[in-house]
């Protein structure tokens, strides 16, 4: 029921944009990755837009003459997809905050900017965070934008403004996050896949429908009887990114018996783990929220223990058997973290896959094998 | 192993007196017999050794090196290291000038010159960081980086009481130091700033970012102070940057006789062991013998200018290369003058002219970092690039961009289109690892050459 309800606004959602935008309403697109505050678009009375389109090779190949093969597919996917104009999300941006996170997407708001034809916002990002300057910077950028955004859209953004979104952003990572706990459950009520699925229309959808939908969703589940248990190993997926339309491995590790129950995702998950305070100044609410009261990805610096501490906080929450490593070919942190994830998995007899990916076709077969034998050693079959 | 090091520039009673040293630090690194023989061929066929200045400058790399493998044995009890820090020996010479306790240095500069250039020994210490977290193949981890991991997780070198790296450019780097500490212990630190600056906001932006990085640095700074009980203060600082102007004044001169001698005096190959001088710790006494070595090439290319004399034919196609010579492999720029072409610069001189009155000596030093062409975006960087080559007249560009860098690798594609749109010249894309010898075809390497010199004999003739 809900399912249908979300296909059909993200349907019309393109047309809902446009028509928006000729009317007045300015929309700002953005890179995933949870540092670029959809509240504050929000209160500048703009409508946010995530660019998180990837697992597709066409605009791989539309990216050849202008990034080289090291950058990450999802990288060159922006690229290709902003020259291919198919997807009209990608033609419709009127201002796009670009956050200076890794190497990979700093390049690509570079070449865009570099083309001109489109204005940029960049938005630093301090590597570092638990310095009070670094902080500061951070809020800087963010009182920055707010100004660029008064500007761009005529309207003044009012603290109040943003404490009201806030709040209705504050409903949806909660209710993602519920959502999301209920998967602890012996027998979880959603699939990895159709929580992602989820996830990732809220980076499209109008927010309030979204939440919306998310309290149906939450009701719904909540109201379900409990299934009986299987036994399905129960796996935690980590990574740099799954994004809109990168489904082939979630799908072939449930198609291989296995069934992810939590993700540690660095972009292309909606981040839910946190709640924006209300109080005191918005800005400087959001800072930190958005850049310190986080897991912080691989980028950043210091992060390596930080995030092994809470991959094995979800493994004994979530009641983990086994970890997939699913990262994008040419992600250097991510890829050089692994090694480390490998080696204090094993310390613990923690099995962990690690898998990578161009989004091309050619190695999906040599992964069902590799998934394959995965699942059955989770299981206890192999040694 | 004596006849080597004259080729270095040791001599007489100095030979004889370095001579266990060096020897024991060759063994800890694996170097053999037949590396000796092999190091020497390739000093001969690569290298200016005929020039005093050059064998001053080896002398001085090979010290550097020997000094850093022994300083554990030889009672160094504080050990710090930088790495991948423009403009980070200010802080490593002023920490040697302060304490003879402390040994600093940053790495890897000599590694890449001694084990790789001259003995082609770097092979090992890159697949043993390929062993750990930088895997070879398609993801194209920094072989500069792996050379790091690779000499401290074979214990080629000491183990430092504190590592530092900065993430201005890289990620790869900042991830390795995070790495070494969880896994070896060894303690770490980085220092950041945002690359956020906007083309519409120069140079306001560049005051944001300079101050973000300077605070940054400061703490920094504090972790030497905990690491070693050496406050780093400015008018140390002061000090070494004023001991240190001598040498950036030679080195902008020779940089200057490379830009206008034709024929071009010496082998662009030459240039890195120079252009390293920079990045080189020295105490504040030891500072003026490394200017001397500058100062004794520039008058020796100034004579061989004078005289007509040079590397190429006089007339010979000019062109600009992107990035310094290659590390550690001193075949790729030596082949481009063997098909006669001049390298009259690289891009690393063409900086921006921002100009600002600040009072902090941090500022002051990361300000002029960041002039370099390399720390501006794209729509930044690619004027830069075209305004340098119009500026030398140059014949064509030769677009090697190193594989294991994001920052230099991204822009390629687009600044081979600009420059072959705006300037008409010759662009040749050449993909390499500047830290990896591994990954260079020869044959396919002067081929792709011999078309570009077509290229530009048509357009010079």
């Amino acid at each position: 029921m809900q399912e249908e309800r979300v296909a059909a606004h993200l349907r019309d959602r393109p047309a809902q944009l446009r028509e928006a935008q000729a009317q007045g309403t300015k929309i700002i697109g953005y890179f995933p990755g949870n540092y670029v505050p959809e509240e504050l678009i929000i209160a500048a009375g703009a409508l946010p837009l995530c660019l998180v389109e990837g697992g597709d090779t066409p605009p791989l190949e539309a990216s050849v003459p202008v990034i080289p093969h090291i950058f990450c597919p999802f990288a060159r996917t922006q690229i290709g997809e902003r020259s291919l104009k198919r997807n009209p999300y990608y033609d419709i941006i009127d201002m796009f905050v670009a956050p200076v996170t890794c190497q990979h997407l700093k390049k690509v708001a570079e070449i865009w900017e570099y083309y001109g034809d489109m204005e940029i916002f960049k938005l630093g990002i301090p590597h570092q965070r638990d310095n009070d300057f670094e902080l500061e910077y951070f809020t800087n950028r963010l009182r920055a934008l707010r100004e660029r955004l008064q500007t761009l859209t005529g309207n003044e953004i009012t603290d109040e403004h943003i404490t009201g979104s806030i709040n209705l952003y504050n409903r949806m990572r909660e209710l993602l996050r519920q959502i999301s706990l209920m998967r602890r459950a012996p027998s979880p009520p959603l699939s990895a896949l159709d929580f992602l699925k989820l996830n990732h229309a809220s980076f499209y959808a109008d927010p309030a429908f979204m939440v919306d939908i998310l309290e149906s969703v939450y009701g719904e589940l909540k109201a379900r009887p409990q299934a009986a248990e299987t036994n399905a190993p129960r796996l935690l997926l980590i990574g740099p990114n799954i994004s809109h339309g990168d489904y082939k491995i979630l799908e072939l590790i449930r198609e291989t018996g296995g069934d992810i129950v939590i993700e540690e995702v660095y972009e292309g998950i909606r981040y839910y783990w946190h709640t924006i305070d209300v109080n005191g100044d918005p800005i400087e609410s959001l800072a930190q929220g958005y850049l310190r009261d986080r897991v912080p990805p691989a980028f950043m610096r210091y992060s390596t223990k930080k995030r092994l501490d809470f991959a094995l906080k979800l493994i004994a929450d979530f009641n983990v058997s086994g970890v997939i490593w699913y990262e994008l070919l040419g992600c250097e942190t991510y890829d050089a973290e692994s090694y480390f994830f490998a080696q204090k998995m094993e310390e613990r007899n923690i099995p962990m896959l690690t898998l990578e990916s161009d989004y091309g076709m050619a190695a999906i077969g040599q992964a069902r094998i590799r998934i394959e034998a995965f699942i059955e050693m989770v299981r206890g079959g192999l040694d | 192993m004596l006849e080597l090091l004259k080729m270095c520039g040791f001599e007489g009673v100095e030979a004889a007196s370095e001579l266990p040293r060096i020897e024991r630090a060759f063994n800890k690194l694996g170097i053999t017999a037949g590396d000796i023989e092999r190091g020497k061929q390739r000093l001969t066929r690569y290298y200016a050794i005929e020039l005093k200045g050059i064998r001053e400058i080896l002398r001085l790399l090979v010290l550097n090196t020997v000094d850093l493998v022994l300083a554990r044995e030889e009672g160094k009890s504080k050990i710090v290291y930088g790495f991948m820090i423009p403009g980070f020996s200010v802080f490593t010479s002023a920490l040697v000038s302060k304490s003879k306790e402390i040994h600093a240095a940053h790495l890897c500069p000599q590694f890449q010159i001694v084990l790789g250039t001259i003995f082609d020994k770097m092979s090992p210490i890159l697949e043993a960081a390929e062993s750990k977290w930088l895997k070879s193949g398609t993801v194209a981890h920094c072989g500069n980086v792996k050379g790091l991991v690779g000499l401290l997780v074979q214990d080629l070198i000491p183990r430092p009481d504190l590592l530092i790296t900065s993430g201005v450019l890289c990620d790869t780097a900042p991830k390795s130091v995070d790495l070494l500490h969880e896994l070896y212990g060894i303690p770490g630190c980085c220092y950041d700033t945002c690359q956020d600056r906007e083309i519409s906001e120069y140079p306001a932006a560049t005051k944001r970012i300079i101050s973000m990085a300077a605070k940054s640095l400061r703490v920094v700074t504090q972790r030497i102070y905990d690491a070693t009980g050496v406050e780093i203060t400015d008018d140390m600082l002061q000090d070494i940057l004023d001991a240190r102007k001598g040498l950036a004044t030679g080195l902008d001169k020779l940089q200057e006789l490379m830009e206008t001698s034709d024929p071009l005096p010496i082998s662009a190959n030459n240039q890195i062991l120079w252009e390293y001088m920079g990045a080189f710790t020295f105490t504040i006494d030891r500072t003026p013998r490394a200017i001397d070595a500058v100062n004794t090439l520039c008058e020796e290319l100034q004579a061989r200018a004078s005289q007509g004399l040079g590397e190429v034919e006089k007339g010979a196609p000019r062109i600009v290369a992107m990035l310094p010579s290659h590390h550690s492999d001193p075949r790729q720029d030596y082949v481009v003058g063997e098909l006669g072409m001049a390298i009259a610069s690289t891009d690393r001189v063409f900086t921006a002219s921002e100009i600002a009155t600040l009072e902090d000596p941090y500022e002051r030093m990361i300000w002029d970092i960041m002039q370099g062409s390399l720390f501006h975006s794209t729509q930044r960087r690619i004027p830069l690039i075209m305004e340098g080559c119009k500026r030398l007249k140059a014949d064509g560009l030769l677009n090697r961009y190193h594989v294991g860098c994001r920052t230099v690798t991204g822009d390629a594609f687009l600044i081979k289109e600009a420059v072959t749109r705006e300037l008409d010249i010759p662009v040749l894309l050449q993909e390499r690892d500047d830290f990896d010898a591994r990954l260079y075809d020869h044959e396919q390497f002067k081929r792709s050459l011999e078309v570009f010199k077509t290229m530009l004999d048509k357009r010079v003739g």
